[in-house]
């Protein structure tokens, strides 16, 4: 039987935040929103709930006075991603 | 990016993982910098050596020339602050790099502090890392120029051996215009040609 993919993870732009920090020690809030090509308020929304499942961390901190919000992601993030990629493999095998 | 499109396929969803992969790959021309630094003042400090040991009798304060690392290891510090500073991700492959060059600047400091002890014949014990942390970088950036240049140090760390101490010098300096300069210009062009 098929798993169930996350559905989490299972959303364009959460998916490519994900697959972004799943190959960076940390990315920056403007970082991952110029490759994702989304708006800020959109990117926002989704690294909360990202953050709120445990997927991500995010921290806030101030370069000068510029506000900084980096974000990396977390043992939890990783098993999700590579249970989702392995799911997404099962079901391109079907 | 859309954020309601959540009836993506299988497929769509690996080739947006593919493509995010992509777009997250480092950018191999930041470390120019440091060969060109690095090269140009090891590459003077080389010669310089040769050139005193061979043709002047000031031999005692040969060694002297190479405390013009110390500014370059500051400077070399103070660009490395800047850069992190500037830079919106870091790489897993971007840590590897640093650390890869930290391991070799503390594998090769004793032979620069303690060198006299083995009579300033260092060049044979330096170049054999600095070949094998020129040739991991060329790995990690996938440019095949600096795995030239690493092999170009290997070949010139062996060499040294068989050669007396002025002349490692010669050796040396020769292995940091093809080791670390060439490719060192290289890898800047290829950025220039991507910015």
């Amino acid at each position: 039987m098929l798993r169930e993919l996350d559905p989490l993870l299972h959303s364009q732009l959460r998916l490519g935040i994900m697959s972004l920090l799943m190959n960076a020690e940390s990315a920056e809030f403007t970082y991952l929103k110029e490759k994702t090509n989304a708006t800020a308020g959109n990117v926002s929304v989704q690294l909360d709930k990202l953050s709120e499942a445990g997927y991500i961390s995010v921290e806030k901190t101030f370069n000068g006075k510029k506000p900084l919000t980096t974000c990396r992601i977390t043992k939890k993030g990783i098993k999700a991603f590579e249970e989702y990629v392995n799911s997404l493999k099962d079901y391109i095998k079907k | 990016m859309e954020t309601k499109n959540d009836n993506l396929s299988p497929q769509q969803s690996l080739d947006l993982i593919s493509s995010m992969i992509n777009q997250a790959k480092g950018n191999v021309g930041r470390s120019s910098f440091y060969f060109l630094l690095w090269g140009w003042l090891i590459a003077f400090c080389n010669f310089g050596m040769y050139i005193v040991l061979k043709f002047t009798d000031y031999e005692e304060y040969a060694p002297s020339v190479w405390l013009l690392c110390i500014p370059a290891w500051a400077i070399s510090a103070m660009y490395g602050r800047r850069e992190s500073k500037t830079k919106m991700v870091q790489t897993h492959l971007d840590k590897i790099s640093m650390w890869v060059w930290i391991c070799m600047a503390i594998v090769i400091t004793p032979a620069w502090v303690f060198g006299g002890k083995i009579n300033w014949m260092m060049n044979a014990i330096i170049l054999m890392p600095v070949g094998a942390a020129t040739f991991l970088s060329g790995i990690i950036v996938r440019f095949n120029p600096l795995l030239v240049g690493g092999i170009v140090f290997w070949i010139a760390g062996i060499g040294c051996y068989f050669v007396n101490t002025t002349d490692q010098y010669l050796v040396g300096g020769i292995a940091m215009i093809l080791g670390y300069l060439v490719p060192g210009y290289m890898l800047r062009n290829q950025k220039e040609n991507h910015a």
